[in-house]
């Protein structure tokens, strides 16, 4: 079966508070940077086998949905290159 | 003589290790992560904690606070000597003045325990600590994997430089004994006049609290920087 | 917006209209909404608590305020208290535990005191997803506690079926103050500036705590969660320090954390405590985002936020104190001297209460005289025989998880910060010195699964007489209990039955043993489809320890060593965990509150003396688990060879029977006199056990023998 490499990026609710994006942001305006907002997320990278693309995202979608992320608190997007 | 005890915001280890160093008998002086001048200071003490909630990467941001930059400067330009505990050797290896990183404990969770650790070798740092020397110290951390690269792992041995290793408690080096996955058992490095270790000696300073190997360890750190201090005066 | 959307029935509604005279508009409504939800209002279960025995001599605080007071010296008081996360925890365990630590560390720092413990108490179910919830949990309860600090020092757990969908999540905390340093929400004065201190507002859990913790779940309940609480203990210290750092300067007039139904109840409590009312100005809230709405802005349950009154002149004083430390300060509003909460939002009045209405006037559950009387016992009463001794059953009852080691939860605690934990996790009871001090604390923690799951008042006097039983054997003087009461649905009638026999047993188990209850929390609504949990009381004891540094012993001290059963129950095994492994569950044994006071007291006394010799309190497991922990912390060759004198089927009883108010005392041969003398005097009866050897065994009447190694290997495999 052709191999896939996938990359979930996840967030983060828009409404959820970010502690450690809210710390990292302070420290770099203290440091002088023009910040508006920093909000950390986690990008994990995969290499799945599938029949095809679409499934390929299919099998990622539920990994993302059953572990990856906490579906309580984040979001998620799932990216699939062509194998 | 007079020693420093940097509170940054986040630090809870630093009341711990005030009250310490007074049970030692030293002048110290609290500063906060903020201040720049350390000129009256013969030595300066990081303890442990959870500074700036140890978000990002344990030490991270505690590195780029005023006071590492003034620190940074008088241990390049007088020795000064240093020690960090726990968050403190997260903080000096973020800072780059210590070689190397810690990591998450491989076996994920944070763990709060007695260890024994061993002195690999005698140093002008602490006197009163020799080769083979057993301590019984607690650690407390989430994030004490030590890691170096395996290039750089001879040059630690060699110099001396990772001075304190994970053993059981008869003493002995294995795996077993090895509480978070750190790279040869390490549990404290140093570099010039820098020295760090994961456990936390002021914890260890009365047999009624579980040991007093902690206070032996601090006494000899407080006589190596008294001797400096002597010498250069 | 109607009453419904709010969780208010009609009737609440009429009321609420007759207090204002008027229709309440679409804010005013939400903040009844959520005071008088049953998490913040109390309306099924305050008539209950009226019955609980709350006076003792060294009470500071009572209920009421944010966290009860007991003194332990001229110098020292000590706050404490129980609080519950069930519900947020089994939506989001990591978050729910974490942010349920900050909540009640705030508690405590909103008396004036600075947290030097804490505890946990958990429950959870036995199936795959329990034991992820678990692991949440804990590393929910390490996240927020290593961080901030403050040492987790005791706690409980316990698994079983019935806390499936509702697993309980109860953490406890212990500060300490000076007597010059008290504060509390009740002394507030017209002009006083109100200052909002650390996280900026965000849509955190709109109606969190209010609604998710007064209703039931079900499969359909999903979309009601509101956006989870992210508790940041980094945020926390520095709040913390900066609070305690205003206080101890005496520039606080008077203080409120920020909890369930955030500002509405804080400042609500606030202004009816101290008996004044307020403006407050909705606009100056430093918000996290744009475009909050005043009902947002007053309901939402951003963690890390303390509320100040302060005087004018110590106004500056304040705000520099939180730059310091780097956490947003905001005068957002003034105490008045009428009696109203007038909310305001760029100068227009958005609504107007009176605090009163919403703090004291929600309609209550009354409860009958009479029918309270009676109600010493509850459900239905079964009882199964033991079968005969064997060798097998020890072995499963140290593998069940409510007996096994503890380890793998508190070793991700640290146990150790601040340097004051002289017996920790490890232990049964934990000891903590004071600094500057000749007391210390004791503080024992206990809950009571399944002995009350069938008889709720018996199972719930006898967690009270465990923990007492706990600090006796340290020879602590109790200065005070906390309750956390966790049970079902209040409209059930059976779940209020349940939940009422509970805090009866409770309120007669303290008034026996003649040991106030200082505050604690109600949790209800514990159902899932109309699937109650067993009524669960978790209790913290809290006592005066005599000489910390020198804590009883927990160990067998040598070979030779003699060991005595101190006050033996009947040999009644119901409600233990041998019985439900054998059998089923049955009804706990009734437990005797006659005498308790006399036997507690009498054990304090033996254990104040000079060589007590080592001394452990049965509990969960029974006689059996009580002798292995002995083993466990004892040198590797020392074993015990133990008699037991009642035959058959008993024998069986005796040795995993959980009443309470029995120890095991193990003394050295030449004081086995002294021992037996002092006991016969009091009236209560010892009976030898049997002696210490030296082969690493565990050897029941010269028959049944177990290896050391054996034993310990099932205890401790997590």
């Amino acid at each position: 079966m052709p191999q896939f490499e996938a990359v979930v990026t996840i967030e983060l609710k828009p409404d959820i508070l970010d502690p450690a994006g809210e710390a990292t942001g302070h420290v770099l305006q203290q440091l002088g940077y023009p910040l508006e907002q920093l909000r950390i997320g986690r990008h994990i990278t995969l290499t799945v086998q599938a029949a095809d693309v679409a499934q390929a995202e299919r099998l990622v979608g539920e990994m993302a949905q059953n572990l990856l992320a906490n579906p309580v608190m984040e979001t998620y997007q799932v990216q699939v290159k062509a194998g | 003589m007079k020693i420093g005890v940097v509170t940054f915001p986040g630090s809870n280890c630093d009341a711990d290790t005030l009250e310490a160093l007074s049970v030692i008998g030293v002048p110290v002086r609290h500063l906060f992560h903020e201040e720049r001048d350390l000129d009256d200071l013969d030595a300066v003490i990081l303890p442990g904690g959870f500074s700036y909630g140890d978000y990002l990467r344990s030490g991270a941001l505690a590195a780029k606070a005023p006071v590492m930059r003034s620190l940074w400067v008088a241990v390049q330009t007088r020795q000064l000597p240093v020690l960090g505990i726990c968050n403190g050797f997260q903080i000096l290896t973020e800072a780059g003045l210590l070689p190397g990183s810690l990591r998450a404990n491989a076996h994920g969770e944070f763990r709060c325990a007695w260890q024994t650790v061993r002195v690999t070798a005698a140093s002008a740092l602490f006197p009163g600590l020799s080769a083979g020397e057993l301590l019984r110290l607690p650690i407390a951390h989430g994030e004490g994997a030590y890691y170096v690269a395996s290039g750089e792992l001879g040059q630690l041995f060699g110099d001396h430089e990772a001075w304190l290793q994970y053993v059981d408690d008869q003493g002995m080096l294995s795996v077993w004994a090895n509480p978070n996955g750190s790279v040869a058992n390490i549990a404290g490095v140093m570099r010039g006049s820098v020295a760090a270790l994961m456990p936390h000696p002021e914890r260890a300073m009365m047999a009624e609290l579980g040991s007093t190997d902690g206070r032996r360890l601090l006494q000899a750190w407080v006589d190596g920087v008294r001797g400096r201090t002597f010498h250069a005066s | 917006m109607r009453a419904e959307e709010v969780g208010l029935s009609r009737r609440e509604y009429e009321k609420i209209v007759e207090l204002m005279k008027r229709p309440p508009n679409d804010l005013e409504l939400g903040l009844f909404g959520a005071l008088w939800s049953e998490h913040c209002s109390y309306k099924s279960t305050k008539a209950l608590l009226a019955g609980l025995p709350h006076s003792g001599a060294d009470v500071v605080q009572g209920p009421g305020e944010n966290a009860g007071v007991v003194r332990l010296s001229d110098d020292v008081e000590v706050a404490f208290k129980v609080e519950s996360h069930n519900h947020p925890s089994s939506v989001e365990p990591v978050q729910g535990a974490a942010t349920g630590v900050g909540g009640i560390l705030r508690d405590i720092i909103a008396m004036g005191a600075r947290p030097v413990a804490l505890a946990d108490m958990l429950r959870f179910g036995t199936d795959e997803a329990s034991q992820r919830l678990r692991a949440g949990v804990v590393r929910g309860i390490g996240l927020y506690a290593n961080a901030i600090g403050i040492p987790t020092v005791t706690g409980d757990i316990g698994f079983a079926d019935t806390y499936r969908s509702n697993p309980l999540v109860n953490v406890l905390a212990v500060g300490i103050r000076a007597p010059n340093h008290r504060i509390n929400a009740s002394t507030a004065c017209p002009q006083h500036y109100l200052v909002l201190l650390g996280q900026r507002t965000g849509r955190d859990g709109i109606h969190g705590a209010s609604l998710l913790a007064s209703r039931d779940f079900t499969h359909s309940s999903e979309d009601l969660r509101p956006t989870v609480q992210v508790g940041d203990p980094f945020l926390g210290k520095l709040l913390m320090e900066a609070t305690l750092e205003a206080v101890l300067g005496g520039f606080v007039a008077a203080l409120q954390d920020l909890g369930a139904a955030g500002l509405t109840s804080a400042v609500a409590e606030l202004c009816h405590s101290s008996g004044v009312g307020a403006d407050l100005w909705l606009d100056r809230v430093p918000l996290r985002q744009q475009g909050l709405s005043a009902y947002e802005i007053m309901l939402s349950e951003t963690q890390e936020r303390m509320l100040m009154a302060v005087g004018a002149e110590h106004l500056d004083a304040v705000i520099q104190i939180c730059k310091r430390w780097d956490i947003p300060a905001t005068v957002i509003g003034q105490a008045t001297a009428s009696d109203d909460l007038r909310l305001l939002q760029d100068g227009v009045e958005v609504g107007c209460v009176k605090p009163r209405w919403l703090v004291a006037d929600a309609p209550r559950r009354s409860v009958a005289r009479a029918w309270w009387d009676g109600l010493d016992q509850s459900g239905a009463h079964r009882r199964v025989d033991p079968p005969m001794f064997s060798s097998e059953l020890l072995l499963k009852v140290l593998g069940h998880p409510d007996v096994r080691d503890r380890a793998s939860v508190y070793s991700q605690y640290d146990s150790m910060i601040q340097t004051n934990t002289v017996y920790g996790p490890e232990h049964e009871v934990s000891v903590l010195r004071v600094k500057q001090q000749a007391a210390g604390l004791a503080l024992a923690v206990c809950g009571s699964g399944r002995w009350a799951a069938l008889d709720p008042y018996a199972g719930a006097s006898a967690v009270v007489l465990l923990a007492l039983a706990r600090i006796a054997a340290q020879g602590g003087e109790p200065l005070g209990l906390t309750d956390g009461v966790n049970a079902g649905n209040p409209d059930n009638q059976a779940s209020y039955e349940a939940t009422a026999a509970l805090v009866r047993g409770l309120a007669d188990a303290a008034r026996a043993c003649q040991v106030p209850i200082t505050g604690g929390n109600v949790s209800l609504h514990n159902e899932t489809d109309s699937q109650a949990i067993w009524p669960t009381l978790m209790i913290g004891a809290l006592g005066r320890h005599p000489h910390p540094l020198r804590p009883v012993g927990e160990a067998l001290p040598e070979a030779g060593a003699q060991l005595f059963l101190i006050n033996p129950a009947p040999p009644d095994w119901g409600g233990s965990v041998a019985a439900e492994l054998v059998s089923e569950l049955c009804t706990y044994p009734h437990p005797s509150l006659q005498k308790a006071h006399h036997v507690l007291t009498t054990m304090q006394h033996w254990a104040r003396r000079e060589h007590p010799g080592s001394v452990r309190t049965i509990g969960v497991g029974g006689l059996a688990a009580t002798l292995v922990r002995f083993l466990a912390v004892s040198r590797p060759e020392l074993g015990i060879d133990i008699q037991i004198a009642e035959p058959g089927a008993d024998k069986t009883g005796r040795f995993y029977n959980e009443a309470p108010l029995q120890w095991v005392v193990v003394v050295a041969s030449d004081q086995v006199l002294a021992l037996q003398e002092y006991w016969d005097r009091a009236h209560i009866a010892i009976v030898p056990l049997g002696v210490v050897t030296d082969d690493a065994t565990l050897t029941v009447d010269k028959r049944y023998r177990w290896t050391r190694s054996d034993l310990l290997g099932v205890w401790r495999r997590s």
